[in-house]
């Protein structure tokens, strides 16, 4: 394992590679995507998605997984052409090369991670008060960021084995849920009339359906954390398309399943109106296992669904602000690093400030899951726009080429629900701008304040 | 003897070095590996404060997380040029105390060369200070670098 005497100490970066040990492999890659995804989705807003549409409401959690899967499939590509940790920034400052256009996209990133962390503590308090009836709501959903942030800081999730577990727990959740409709399926006690039957308060099914599916989809955010780790995962053009893709698909798959199983146990009424509904089906005590017992256990599996998920987001957003400070667009004290523990804290103490500001605003989860879902989908389909333009760019044999025409469809998809989101709450357009005036602030304050200490032309977070 | 220097980008971390040089004798050590190890799911997988000090090097690249791990080898490698022993730089990712401990056995080394950030409670309370961790399992000596205490300094009292 000897290298050449080092005496030429501006040796190239490239220098240590000969020494190259990347330690995300495709296996864990797919565990990592699988975890995040799983629990910003179906364990928040089940009920929400059921309401929506009625017993069909599976339906939407297919269109809305399958139209993020799409996505997935544009982000697989670049990331096997740009391996690097800034995600939807990078390539859409490779496409566009406009500096202020890919401080937008970031900003929009981070804003969409905010409102997401916020719909997933308002989800994890749900939870937590079904157990413990521990109220408010409010204070618990405050408590669990400050502590999340504080976890982030200390940095004792970062094992990769806890991630590993964490998913595991996860998905077992999901499993308990499927063991539960096959039994009540054996009992010969499903009206299988329920998946198709549609309660849509009078609007038409494709109109219900939609609806869903702009909730769902907040179900299927996440997997562009993958990008997180892009940078250490092994053979990236080899095991990144395969890993986020599988996660996504097999999250999907799952989706569908659990959706159809609660559909038949639960009537549709009482799952819209819980605010925890995936423990409507462990209710209907239908496992020989005390329905106490089950109810606890059950409703700790999602709270660490939500948290692992939630982690993520903290990460990311603050590994944003952290990068858009290196490049000298947001001010330099986001890039602070606390000397001992090599986190963040700066970054953090924001992202903790500014979701508690979302959680104090009285938005409801419906509302920050749509201010999520608009940014998220504005991004989506720049990505996919991103990846069409740089199509010829970059590319070596072992590039991933996603196919053209799903590309196109998911460009569609985006934009549809895109358009139906804002149509149909306005309101969350204003929350989208106060975040993105966060943004305008803090850009405002660099460019006039801010001692740059470079003229950089290339900006990527 | 071959010395593993572990650096996490601190500037702790190169005040460790240089302590070790100050003392060391560039005779008995054959080969210096310089450890950088890159923590994948932690927000900030590697800061460089030490490249940094030489500000137009920032801002030129998208965030890469080992170009500033090889950012931090570089400064640390250029404390050791022309002093004698081989220079190796590496970078490792994962843990950064397991990391550092599986690189020590290895390359079989002869003493670890390792920071500890930490002053008072942050260090006693907090699990898995890297340093302290490394003591624990490192296959071979280890030399800690504590950080001066403060002006007045009450002489550590949680430890």
């Amino acid at each position: 394992m000897s290298e050449p005497n080092v005496t030429d100490v501006t040796a190239p970066a490239s220098q240590p590679d000969n020494n190259l040990k990347r330690s995300i492999t495709g296996r864990l890659l797919f565990f990592y995507v699988l975890g995040d995804v799983l629990g910003s989705g179906i364990y928040v807003l089940i009920g929400s998605v059921a309401g929506a549409v009625g017993g069909a409401f599976w339906i939407a959690f297919a269109v809305g997984v399958s139209v993020a899967t799409i996505t997935g499939l544009a982000y697989a590509e670049l990331v096997t052409k740009y391996p690097q940790a800034a995600g939807a920034a990078l390539y859409v400052n490779k496409a566009f090369k406009n500096r202020a256009f890919t401080f937008f996209i970031a900003f929009c990133m981070l804003s969409a991670s905010f409102a997401a962390a916020g719909s997933l503590a308002t989800g994890f308090a749900s939870y937590f008060i079904e157990v413990w009836g521990l109220p408010p709501e409010l204070l618990l959903a405050l408590v669990f960021i400050l502590v999340l942030a504080a976890i982030n800081f200390i940095g004792i999730t970062e094992s990769v084995v806890a991630n590993l577990v964490m998913t595991i727990v996860e998905v077992g959740g999901l499993i308990i849920v499927m063991i539960i409709g096959v039994i009540y399926i054996a009992q010969g006690k499903a009206d299988f009339g329920t998946l198709v039957e549609f309660d849509t308060g009078g609007k038409s099914p494709l109109f219900a359906v939609v609806a869903g599916v702009a909730l769902a989809f907040f179900a299927m955010t996440g997997f562009e954390n993958a990008a997180n780790v892009a940078e250490e995962t092994v053979e990236p053009q080899r095991t990144f398309p395969r890993a986020l893709v599988g996660g996504m698909v097999v999250a999907g798959i799952l989706y569908v399943l659990v959706a159809m199983t609660s559909a038949l146990v639960v009537p549709i009424g009482k799952l819209a109106g819980s605010d925890a509904a995936l423990l409507e089906v462990i209710k209907a005590d239908i496992l020989p296992i005390p329905v106490g017992i089950m109810t606890i256990a059950f409703a700790i599996i999602a709270m660490i669904a939500i948290t692992n998920t939630c982690l993520v987001a903290l990460v990311t957003e603050s590994r944003i602000l952290y990068g858009m400070a290196r490049e000298d667009v947001v001010p330099g004290v986001f890039s602070k690093v606390h000397k001992n523990r090599r986190s963040p804290w700066v970054a953090l103490i924001f992202a903790a400030l500014i979701i508690s500001a979302l959680l104090l605003s009285g938005a409801d989860l419906e509302r920050l899951v749509a201010v999520t879902v608009i940014f998220t989908l504005f991004i989506y389909a720049l990505v996919i726009i991103a990846a069409l333009k740089l199509r010829h760019q970059d590319v070596d044999e072992g590039t991933f080429s996603a196919p053209l025409i799903l590309l196109v469809v998911g460009i569609l998809g985006n934009a549809m629900l895109f358009g139906y989101v804002v149509y149909t709450d306005p309101t969350s357009l204003i929350y989208c701008a106060a975040l993105l005036g966060v943004g305008a602030v803090l850009f405002v304050f660099e460019h006039f304040f801010g001692n740059r200490s470079s003229s950089a032309s290339d900006m990527g977070v | 003897m071959h010395i593993l220097i572990a650096t996490d980008g601190s500037k702790q971390s190169l005040t460790a070095a240089r302590q070790f040089k100050s003392f060391a004798d560039p005779q008995k050590v054959s080969d210096i590996s310089i450890v950088a190890v890159i923590r994948p799911l932690a927000a900030v997988s590697f800061a460089d404060d030490l490249s940094n000090l030489t500000p137009k090097q920032v801002a030129e690249q998208s965030l890469s997380f080992r170009d500033a791990a090889a950012g931090a080898l570089s400064v640390i490698a250029a404390e050791f040029a022309n002093w004698g022993p081989k220079i190796h730089k590496r970078i490792r990712s994962g843990s950064p105390a397991n990391e550092i401990i599986k690189a020590a056995k290895q390359l079989d080394v002869g003493l670890v060369v390792v920071a500890s950030g930490g002053r008072g409670i942050s260090s006693a309370v907090l699990m898995g200070s890297t340093a302290q961790r490394v003591q624990n399992y490192a296959p071979c000596p280890v030399l800690v670098v504590r950080p001066k205490p403060r002006k007045k300094a009450k002489a550590s009292a949680t430890s």
